[in-house]
């Protein structure tokens, strides 16, 4: 005796069968994006090529730190004698340079100059 | 690893080659795993647009976590299916009342046009008639008795009780039974 109001056991178990038969498939096109997935998720992450800071493109022009200890050498020396008194550069130059009313002349400077000049 | 050899592992031992970085176990995993969750993921959502999103998904949690999976710690197929049931239910509590899309096409070497024209219209009333159950008797249903899946795997994917795995499953094919029993005749049941 069938309960009407009821599916039995073989009958569901029917449908369930048919059900797996007729399982909807994944699309080839699913199957692809799927593997490309993995292997973007595989790919080892690409280093990002850095931009060299102002700093380090500053130094490459001028030669490398050698050239930018010599840079750094001359700076200081010509900061010195800046600084330094004109007495002392006075000295240094055994008084040659010229100073107000008392400047020397072209021919004290270069004597076969005026000689040169005399002779035309 | 050999591609015959990889054929051969099991899905943890290809996962755990992926992880370090074996491209081809990918391919295989995607070719063994993805029918099977894409089929519980339509039968789940009734729609298969949102299946295929779920499927990808679910595989690219698969590739990202492959890195740190431990091996015998967790079947592959058993934590599938548990990332497409969480899926399926947000997207369910999003978006409720869709009908399962167009019958599945007739796979070859079925029997006649007759035959084929019954079967598909058992899965489809089937189909139909699970879009009705509650999620989580519908997702026990289909895990049991179209996945195949025991009891204490469904427990584990469902993160419940064995006993509750039993208890959704029989009201689940109860409410079945119920619903179906006037389409018998349709379903091509002698009504004696």
């Amino acid at each position: 005796m069938t309960d009407k109001r009821h599916l039995d056991d073989t009958e569901l178990d029917g449908l369930f069968t048919a059900a797996r038969h007729r399982t909807p498939a994944p699309s080839p096109d699913l199957i692809a994006r799927i593997i490309a997935q993995a292997e973007a998720v595989a790919a080892p992450a690409v280093p990002t090529p850095t931009r060299p800071g102002v700093i380090a493109r500053l130094l490459d022009a001028i030669g490398g730190w050698p050239a930018a200890a010599g840079l750094a050498t001359a700076t200081v020396a010509g900061l010195a004698i800046g600084l330094g008194s004109p007495d002392t550069l006075d000295t240094l130059s055994g008084g040659y340079l010229a100073t107000a009313g008392n400047s020397y002349q072209l021919e004290d400077l270069l004597p076969s100059f005026g000689d040169l000049m005399e002779e035309g | 690893m050999p591609f015959d050899a990889l054929t051969d592992a099991s899905d943890d031992a290809l996962l755990i080659a992926f992880g370090n970085g074996d491209a081809a176990a990918a391919r295989l995993l995607t070719e063994r795993l993805t029918p099977r969750i894409y089929g519980y993921a339509a039968r789940l959502l009734g729609d298969r647009a949102e299946a295929e999103d779920v499927v990808q998904e679910a595989m690219l949690r698969l590739w990202r976590m492959a890195p740190d999976w431990r091996q015998g710690e967790a079947q592959v197929s058993t934590w599938l299916y548990r990332v497409v049931t969480n899926l399926c239910t947000d997207r369910l509590r999003r978006k409720r009342g869709l009908a399962l899309d167009a019958v599945p096409e007739p796979e070859d070497g079925q029997p006649g046009a007759e035959a084929r024209m019954q079967e598909a219209a058992r899965a489809a009333a089937l189909d139909g008639a699970l879009q009705d159950l509650p999620d989580r008797q519908r997702q026990a249903v289909v895990l049991r008795h179209i996945e195949g899946l025991t009891n204490p795997e469904i427990a584990q994917i469902m993160e419940i009780g064995v006993e509750a795995v039993e208890s959704l499953t029989a009201r689940g094919k109860r409410a079945l039974a119920a619903g179906l029993a006037g389409r018998r005749e349709e379903l091509g049941y002698s009504d004696d």
